[in-house]
């Protein structure tokens, strides 16, 4: 009996050194989470770097760290890295036998990762934001562009009742649009940006915001789309509004609140006897757990005029719902590998007693092969982390000059839960000027381990 | 006794080893091959040196040949300077318009039918420097200010670009636009135009 377990211990100890490969993703993430609570960026660029990143998940490195780059205020380094991360997205487009192989046998996580399709989308937005915040509008433009490229190609592939549109990505290139004075791009991209927004509604619950509605009178009006106008006019019931006359006389702050962090990915994990043969099957799935933040809505005020700031995009509720839609080929794949994980360790045992009874060798990789099928059955846990829970918005119209911007970050019930200046605000006529912080709560959720 | 399946277990391993070992050389080790500026190498689709180069190549020949420079030689009975002005970049993509500019520039300057001034960005220093000669420098080697040739004309233009996507594979076209602007008047003296198209074909497949 002993000289069996010591034999034991070789292969056991081999798939401990193995798992260690396949601890969740997510939970590795609780120390850089807990520096971002405490603003510490930088220090959390550094723990990011020492983590190991393996090639699978070189993409979420390359997002993470550029989110992060952004975080710290360092947008042209922000950009360079979310361009690698296009090229790493660029180069996962095919896809690789070897790696659904892989995850047939071992587990969704062995996979490269390559982004859901709304981080995609959502990798334009902030090199999209970085550009305007680094004043270089003709590279935001070209952003702009590939948004919609990109969702042009998402819209191709993915059925009607997936993410196939951005309500804020759209809303944020007209702004680029209109900006260089062209009208109709500016014109069409409120409009999807309106009828994205309208999904919205249904699938998030976020309504169409306020300044979107002001956009498409002015500009419809500005264009002498008089039918239209009246339609909209109709439908937001608003009757005064900013003529484009009036907005080129002044400039305009677009204030923009990255708020709280995006749900994570959690596993969850059952293992029962198989009761044919009494040998356990074990399945793991993925689930979001929502990282909570205490603010709900931002005041933004300058020069005595105040705007408040409504929800844009709701990322959270962006990622559950894609989730959902994803879940039925996930359970499909994990119910589909522990049924091979089954057959191959009754395989092991069935050889094992085909060889003589007293084999010790066979009957340890017989279990081995079980115990591998268990232990390396792991929900693929793997999300862009560092984004925010919900981005706010808000527009606000100013004579040119020099502003302090002070913003209130409002809790559920409307008290001030922070307030943050930034002084020396350029605000110059007919023009935009960006910003747009992050928040996040100094109460992240605990490290916790998956069952 | 457990000779069987640990026979075939260990070539098996060893298979994987050397096959593992043979990956990780591959892998391994960086390799630097030095090829012609000419040579056309295409690995994304994207824009790159080629299509600076075919769009550099094709205004040059067309500037130089048209009617413009020597009608202005022939009036005014000197070369004209140019200020490089902006060339928008409004494509899909993020390219740098610096190398075709610059390419224009030299060949132009080199053919000594026409002078540059220095661009916006340039001339800042410039300006430094001869205010600081104005303060530093000996009477004789000191350069006055307000003594800067005037541009006679721009060159600006624009990148255009129209994308069509189908499944993998991809049409790209690009359209380069130069134009040559009298400061004097605004009329355009020369309009330069490339037009490149690529089909991009995205494997199904990857490793």
């Amino acid at each position: 009996m002993r000289a069996r377990r010591a034999k034991l211990i070789f292969p056991l100890a081999t798939l401990v050194l193995l798992c260690s490969g396949c601890a969740s993703y997510s939970d590795s993430f609780s120390v850089i989470e807990s520096d971002m609570a405490a603003q510490r960026f930088g220090a959390a660029l550094e723990t990011l770097e020492r983590q190991r990143h393996p090639k699978r998940d070189q993409l979420l490195y390359l997002l993470n760290k550029a989110m992060l780059e952004r975080m710290n205020g360092d947008y042209a380094a922000s950009n360079r890295t979310f361009e690698a991360a296009k090229a790493g997205m660029e180069e996962l487009r095919g896809l690789s036998l070897r790696e659904q192989g892989q995850s047939l046998l071992i587990n969704d996580a062995t996979r490269s990762y390559a982004g859901e399709e709304f981080e995609q989308v959502l990798v334009h937005l902030y090199m999209a934001l970085n550009y305007l915040q680094l004043g270089e509008r003709i590279d935001a433009r070209v952003e702009a562009l590939q948004v919609d490229e990109r969702l042009r190609e998402i819209t191709q592939r993915l059925p009607e009742n997936r993410y196939t549109e951005d309500a804020l990505a759209r809303y944020l290139t007209g702004m680029i649009y209109e900006e260089f004075g062209e009208r109709s791009d500016a014109m069409i991209a409120y409009r999807k940006a309106y009828e994205a927004y309208r999904r919205y509604g249904q699938n998030y619950s976020v309504a169409v915001p306020e300044s979107l509605k002001h956009d498409l009178l002015r500009l419809s009006q500005q264009m002498g789309l008089t039918g239209e106008m009246q339609q909209y006019r109709k439908e937001f019931r608003i009757e005064r509004w900013m003529s484009a006359d009036e907005l080129t006389e002044q400039g305009e702050l677009i204030f923009l609140l990255h708020n709280g962090l995006a749900p994570i990915r959690r596993e969850h994990a059952v293992t029962v006897p198989d009761p044919a043969s009494g040998h356990f099957v074990r399945i793991a799935l993925p689930y979001y757990e929502s990282r909570p933040t205490p603010v709900d809505g931002a005041r933004v005020t300058a020069g005595g005029t105040s705007a408040s700031a409504e929800v844009a995009e709701d990322i959270r509720a962006i990622a559950l719902k894609d989730l959902e839609t994803k879940m039925p080929a996930i359970t499909a794949r994990a119910l589909a590998r522990a049924v091979l994980k089954a057959q191959m360790a009754k395989a092991a045992r069935e050889n094992a007693r085909q060889q003589n009874q007293n084999n010790a060798g066979a009957a340890v990789a017989a279990m081995a092969v079980e115990i591998a099928g268990l232990v390396t059955e792991r929900a693929d846990t793997r999300s862009w982390l560092t984004l925010p829970s919900r981005i706010h918005l808000a527009r606000l119209p100013l004579p040119p000059g020099t502003y302090t911007v002070k913003v209130d970050l409002l809790g559920d019930d409307g008290q001030i839960v922070s307030t943050q200046e930034y002084a020396n605000m350029d605000i110059r006529r007919g023009a935009k000027t960006w910003l747009s912080p992050h928040w996040i709560p100094s109460t992240v959720t605990p490290p916790r381990r998956s069952q | 006794m457990m000779g069987f399946s640990f026979r075939i277990n260990s070539s098996l391993v060893q298979a994987l080893a050397v096959s593992a070992l043979a990956l990780s050389i591959a892998g391994c080790g960086t390799s630097v091959e030095r090829i012609d500026t000419a040579e056309v190498k295409d690995l994304s689709g994207a824009w790159n040196d080629t299509d600076s180069r075919l769009v550099s190549e094709e205004m040059i020949q067309d500037v130089l040949s048209r009617d413009w420079l020597p009608e202005f030689t022939r009036k005014y009975s000197k070369k004209p300077a140019v200020i490089v002005g902006e060339v928008l970049n409004l494509s899909h993509e993020h390219v740098n318009v610096n190398t075709f500019t610059a390419d224009m520039e030299r060949a132009l300057i080199n053919s000594g039918k026409v002078q540059f001034v220095a661009s916006r960005n340039e001339r800042g220093e410039v300006r430094e420097e001869r205010k600081d000669q104005d303060i530093h420098a000996a009477e004789a080697t000191r350069k006055p200010m307000g003594q800067e040739r005037g541009a006679d004309y721009m060159l600006k233009g624009t990148i255009n670009t129209i994308i069509d996507t189908s499944g993998s594979s991809q049409v790209r076209y690009y359209q380069v636009d130069l134009t040559f602007i009298s400061l004097a008047d605004n009329v355009k003296v020369w309009v330069g135009q490339k037009k490149i198209k690529k089909l991009v074909k995205r494997g199904n497949l990857r490793y």
